[in-house]
């Protein structure tokens, strides 16, 4: 116990799960704590914010604005995901390694700017959702990928040219199935950003509805417990997806577990 | 010691005036020199050849100008019968760090350098060849884990193994020796003599800064270092291992005259 608890301080000891799920517990709770001493008046306290989730929860129309919003966040992600990886392969073609670079570039362009333009070329609230939310998550995934795609060590291209693979099939071995378990941490690190946006795209076009719809309109009656609800919901989700897609990983391509630190 | 009977005749590889600069900085200057193969009567006697030079000389830059990955700044490595210039993929390199595909078993990374061999094998027939070269190696019990799972000297004979399936004839190590203890270095010795003895023309090329070792496995051996007034690293030396007696002796390191040159040769890179 001594020891671990000197573990706990020094920089890049490991210490058992049990001690990690220990630490998480207690500092949770000191942070849960800190909360419900501190927030009475206009930021409402732990209990009355469970209070909410359990009333949210509790109501069936809650759950339709829920699925929305998985719904689309998905759809977002998939189509987010093919395009991305598209663009990142073909930027070793050097004809497409342009469109790559502008892709990237356009983290820099804001949504907000670009919603009238959206409206224009979209049908309706859920075609303007979808390219918005796109047009925000593409860039960042592209940018990941591409950076994963510059750390390959070159060895591994020459190891190719040994084997006498031709460029084709280097690409496909070192870049493609090499680093497809990296396409999935991608996505991993990348849903936080989908996720974040989802509630600002739905914002954009309320009639949809969603739990960022939700959350605007908590927020304009200043039921600040249920605001709260939500981004509690919301951030439960988040966990939960970036867990599952972490185990997905380690399932799907069992020598990543190798590679960690223990 | 021993004196064998033996002839050298086809020229194999030639390096040909190798220059090599990094901006302003000569690496490498008029690098000489030639390959042949030697015959010796009833036996497959394969080429094992070394360059030998301190750290930093550049063996590392020459080792990937052999191999055709880099081109020199001037001058060519031509290799085979018709002495063309060496093309990527003709030619095997283990290198410094044993890289392999970490995605992939080491069935998988064994299998995978059958498979450009340009060869025409069954599924069956490729499973009992991989199997049958990973008993030899005593790489049988790891064939379905992950290179990262090994351990450097394990990694280094799947590296090994992987290029001869290639069906490469030359093979450069580079630095096969480092970061391996004794009873490890006696064994690589002993695959690296295998290997060499596979086929006639096969032609293993060691680039190391461990005299005693690379002499040791070695018939020929190039000093690699700077002469005075020159810039850039060129052969200062060659050693003939076979007329001395040294060559194709695995117990030659215990030789106190095969030691003596070993000393010898410390002052001179
Ligand atoms: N890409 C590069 N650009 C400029 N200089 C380089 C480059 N690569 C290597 N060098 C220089 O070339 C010289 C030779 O390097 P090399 O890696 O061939 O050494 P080495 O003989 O293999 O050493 P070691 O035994 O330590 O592996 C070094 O001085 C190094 O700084
Ligand atoms: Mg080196």
């Amino acid at each position: 116990m001594k020891e671990t608890l000197k573990n706990s301080v020094l920089p890049l000891s490991s210490i058992s799960k049990q001690t990690l799920i220990i630490l998480v517990i207690a500092e949770s709770a000191i942070a849960l704590l800190a909360w419900h001493l501190t927030g009475n008046g206009l930021i409402p306290s732990p209990l009355r914010v469970l209070d909410a989730i359990i009333k949210l929860v509790t109501e069936a129309s809650f759950y339709d604005e829920f699925f929305k919003s998985i719904g689309l966040s998905f759809k977002g992600m998939g189509i987010s995901l093919v395009v991305a990886v598209l663009v990142s392969y073909l930027s070793l073609i050097p004809i497409f390694n342009p469109i790559a670079k502008f892709v990237i570039k356009c983290r820099y362009l804001t949504l907000t700017g670009l919603i009238f333009l959206f409206t224009l070329l979209t049908q309706d609230g859920s075609q303007l959702r979808i390219s918005l939310l796109l047009f925000g998550i593409v860039p960042f995934f592209v940018t990941s990928l591409m950076s994963i795609i510059d750390t390959i060590n070159v060895q591994e291209y020459e190891l190719c040219k040994t084997l006498r693979m031709n460029n084709w099939q280097t690409l496909w071995e070192v870049v493609i199935v090499g680093r497809l378990d990296q396409v999935i941490e991608v996505m991993r690190q990348n849903f936080a950003i989908s996720w974040m946006m989802i509630t600002m795209v739905e914002g954009y076009s309320m009639s949809e509805g969603g739990l960022g719809t939700m959350l605007i309109k908590s927020n304009k009656y200043l039921d600040l417990s249920t605001v709260f609800a939500i981004l509690v919901i919301i951030f439960l989700i988040g966990i939960l997806f970036d867990y599952v897609l972490g185990q997905l990983r380690f399932w799907l391509f069992p020598y990543t577990k190798l590679q960690l630190r223990k | 010691m021993a004196q064998h009977v033996y002839t050298k005749d086809a020229l194999l590889l030639k390096a040909d005036n190798i220059c090599l600069k990094y901006g302003d900085k000569q690496i490498l200057s008029d690098v000489n020199f030639e390959i042949h193969n030697i015959q010796r009567p009833n036996m497959s006697q394969g080429q094992v050849v070394s360059l030998i030079g301190r750290s930093g000389v550049g063996k590392t830059q020459l080792f990937k100008i052999l191999a055709g990955l880099i081109k020199p700044t001037s001058g060519t490595v031509t290799i085979d019968e018709d002495q063309h210039v060496v093309r990527p993929g003709e030619v095997g390199i283990i290198p410094q760090n044993y890289i392999l595909f970490n995605h992939r078993t080491i069935y998988q990374n064994l299998k995978i350098g059958l498979d450009f061999s340009g060869q025409k094998v069954s599924d069956e027939q490729e499973k009992s060849i991989i199997e049958d070269y990973a008993s030899k190696f005593g790489l049988s019990e790891h064939l379905k884990k992950y290179p990262m799972q090994l351990s450097g000297g394990q990694r280094q004979r799947v590296s090994i193994i992987q290029q001869v399936l290639t069906g490469n004839k030359f093979i450069l190590l580079d630095e096969p020796f480092s970061g391996l203890d004794i009873l490890m270095v006696d064994k690589v010795i002993d695959l690296l003599i295998q290997v060499s003895t596979i086929n006639e023309f096969n032609t293993l090329i060691i680039v190391s800064h461990d005299i005693e070792n690379a002499l040791a496995l070695s018939d020929t051996a190039y000093i690699l270092a700077n002469k005075e007034g020159v810039a850039g690293a060129t052969v200062t030396e060659t050693i003939d291992l076979i007329q001395l007696g040294f060559a194709w002796d695995r117990d030659i390191r215990q030789s106190a005259h095969f030691q003596e040159l070993v000393a010898q040769i410390k002052f001179k890179i």
